[in-house]
């Protein structure tokens, strides 16, 4: 399976048509149509009706189609959500392995009886718990269709560990830690992103944004997200490398090539080492911009057409 | 266990007999009486001696009074501070699940040889060494009895050889693993922030203030003090601020009014905040945690007052 590309993504209730009927106009890798807090407990079960129409707004847009389901109600989320077309349920508040596994095993079976590929639709658990972040590293192996996993942040985290957000350091150091290690040693992409002092909340601060996606991408993060449309262009932007260095990527491998037709294993290009540890790091940069520009072209085709069908309509 | 308000744990030496007496006057939360550091062994028989003449001290404010026992002489500290008036001990350097299973046994003896209600009396297990912090869920779910955890800064300095310096926090992943496998089995994590765990000052209310401010936001719900000059403050910063309360309780009018009208996704007029379950339930959560600590505030009133009229 190709490394899939999430710079980008717009967590919005399903059961909102004004959010959900634009959504396929925001230019997201996906979109994460939400069953869980944002829909209010009268209009789960209309929520989960919708789960169709979303998929097809979603995907006029090409984006990455993902469902937000209740941890409470699996069994009832699960049935709504799993259709063609959506690649990944997203199961909030992970604690246990359990959990995942039950989740697996509901998913499994829809993949048979709906006509879906077996084993294609992926599971993102998030840990917005301590009792998550300590039993991170069964919930991340619990299913094989787990294929990025990070530490737990957010409000409902804060909420866990008697916290206030945005008081300007990083309390997240230790969940943070723990995920990316365990994403590491189990060989998944690690989520999230670097901490940045922000003292506002302000969900669409797109100032912000792209220098945290730039830093995350510095630091080897490829995944993104939130609720503000205003965030989309600087994660997408962000998290994509820049042509500087891809071009700065290429010359490391020729060097590299060169060093090793001498047989050499390390060598001095313009005052920095470089060894297989930077070709490696060259070659995954220019694989991800390469993902990336493939994704940025899908996504305008998608929308190309969708505006030309819409004109046709009017 | 039933939730509770600890936001002060003042620290006391038993054989200091001004510092006991007046201890009940600082309004902290918690009193521990403290048997460790005495070198000679009259002093020490004299300090077990005066255990429960410190209890009743140390609960005339409303206090809960805890006991801190040597570790390598638990057993006879611990049954020298088993009287009517403790909430429980301070089990020292806490490495494995068999310390606190000890300890455990050693409380249920006492409670049912000395007519206490039997699980009634609670541990509070210090970390000091790199074993203990690495075995943290056994040891804070060995026992109901375990209510609180934290590290013992100083003693974890000595244990790993590191020299306390102010620039520096060597524990930032030691507390954030107590705090998360703490609140993950539902004890409360107590601790403060860096320099002040391996440095403590006294003079500086702001400053003492602001380090458990910083503390709380790193998720401990209480401090030990070292000196009564932590009390007021930890007693401040541990609770929900009060210029928030407004702001919790218009959180929750928004959202409720959101839901009825069939959105869970409201936006705070005037900010770009958007109040959804979780920012509610966070609202809700400061203002029942903001009852507690006042009910406690009252509490402790109460015993004051009492104190006082008997005294008069």
């Amino acid at each position: 399976m190709p490394r899939p590309v999430r710079r980008s993504g717009l967590t919005m209730p399903i059961n909102n048509p004004r959010f959900v009927d634009r959504s396929w106009t925001r230019d997201c890798d996906y979109l994460n149509f939400d069953l869980e807090d944002s829909v209010p407990q009268s209009q789960k079960d209309y929520a989960r009706s919708q789960v169709r129409h979303a998929i097809v707004q979603g995907q006029k847009g090409a984006a990455e189609i993902n469902i937000r389901i209740n941890c409470a109600y699996p069994d009832a989320d699960v049935p709504a959500a799993v259709w063609p077309g959506v690649k990944q349920i997203n199961f909030p508040k992970a604690e246990t392995g359990a959990q995942i596994r039950h989740l697996d095993a509901l998913i499994t079976e829809l993949e048979r009886v709906r006509g879906i590929r077996s084993g294609t639709v992926r599971i993102g658990a998030t840990v917005e718990t301590t009792l998550g972040v300590a039993n991170s590293y069964e919930i991340a192996s619990a299913s094989p269709r787990i294929d990025a996993f990070g530490g737990g942040t957010g409000y409902d985290m804060s909420m866990d560990m008697g916290i206030e957000m945005f008081v300007g350091f990083d309390q997240f150091v230790y969940n943070r830690g723990e995920g990316e290690l365990i994403a590491l040693a189990l060989g998944l992409e690690r989520e999230g992103g670097v901490y940045m002092s922000d003292t506002t909340g302000n969900v669409g601060n797109a100032e912000l944004s792209i220098k945290r996606a730039e830093a995350s991408r510095k630091a080897g993060l490829r995944t993104g997200g939130g609720l503000h449309p205003n965030v989309v262009a600087p994660q997408n932007l962000g998290l994509t490398p820049t042509v500087n260095e891809v071009e700065d990527a290429h010359r490391v491998l020729s060097f590299f090539a060169e060093l090793d037709q001498r047989g050499e294993t390390e060598g001095d290009m313009d005052g920095r080492i470089v060894d297989k540890y930077e070709a490696a790091r060259a070659e995954e940069l220019i694989e991800w911009a390469s993902l990336c520009a493939h994704r940025d072209a899908e996504k305008s085709a998608a929308r190309e057409q969708t505006v030309a069908e819409l004109d046709e309509q009017n | 266990m039933k939730v509770f308000v600890r936001r002060s744990h003042l620290l006391v030496p038993v054989l200091d007999r001004e510092k006991v007496e007046t201890s009940w006057t600082h309004n902290a939360d918690s009193v521990i009486l403290d048997l460790t550091g005495i070198e000679s062994e009259d002093d020490r028989s004299r300090a077990r001696s005066l255990v429960k003449e410190s209890i009743r001290h140390a609960c005339r404010g409303g206090a809960d009074v805890f006991v801190l026992p040597n570790k390598a002489l638990a057993r006879a500290d611990i049954e020298a501070s088993v009287y009517p008036g403790l909430k429980g001990i301070v089990y020292p350097g806490a490495e494995t699940s068999a310390d606190i299973e000890e300890a455990d046994s050693i409380l249920s003896e006492l409670e049912t040889g000395r007519g206490i209600a039997s699980g009634v009396l609670q541990i509070i297990a210090l970390i000091d060494s790199g074993t203990g912090v690495w075995n943290i869920r056994e040891i804070v779910t060995a026992s109901p009895r375990v209510c609180s955890s934290g590290l013992d800064e100083l003693n974890l300095c000595r244990n790993m050889g590191i020299i306390p310096y102010a620039d520096f926090d060597p524990f930032v992943y030691a507390k954030g693993r107590i705090v998360v496998e703490t609140r993950a089995a539902k004890v409360q994590p107590i601790g403060i922030s860096h320099p002040y765990g391996v440095l403590p000052q006294f003079d500086d209310a702001d400053e003492i203030y602001q380090q458990a401010l910083r503390g709380k936001n790193l998720g401990f719900a209480g401090a030990i003090c070292p000196d009564p000059s932590w009390v007021a403050q930890c007693n401040t910063a541990f609770a929900p601020p009060a210029d928030r309360l407004e702001f919790f309780r218009e959180t929750r009018r928004l959202f409720s009014e959101g839901v009825a009208r069939g959105t869970a996704a409201v936006p705070y007029p005037g900010t770009t905040m958007m109040i959804d379950v979780p920012v509610d339930e966070n609202a809700r959560v400061n203002l029942e945690l903001w009852e507690l600590c006042a009910a406690r505030e009252a509490e402790k009133a109460k015993a004051i007052e009492k104190q006082e009229s008997t005294m008069a």
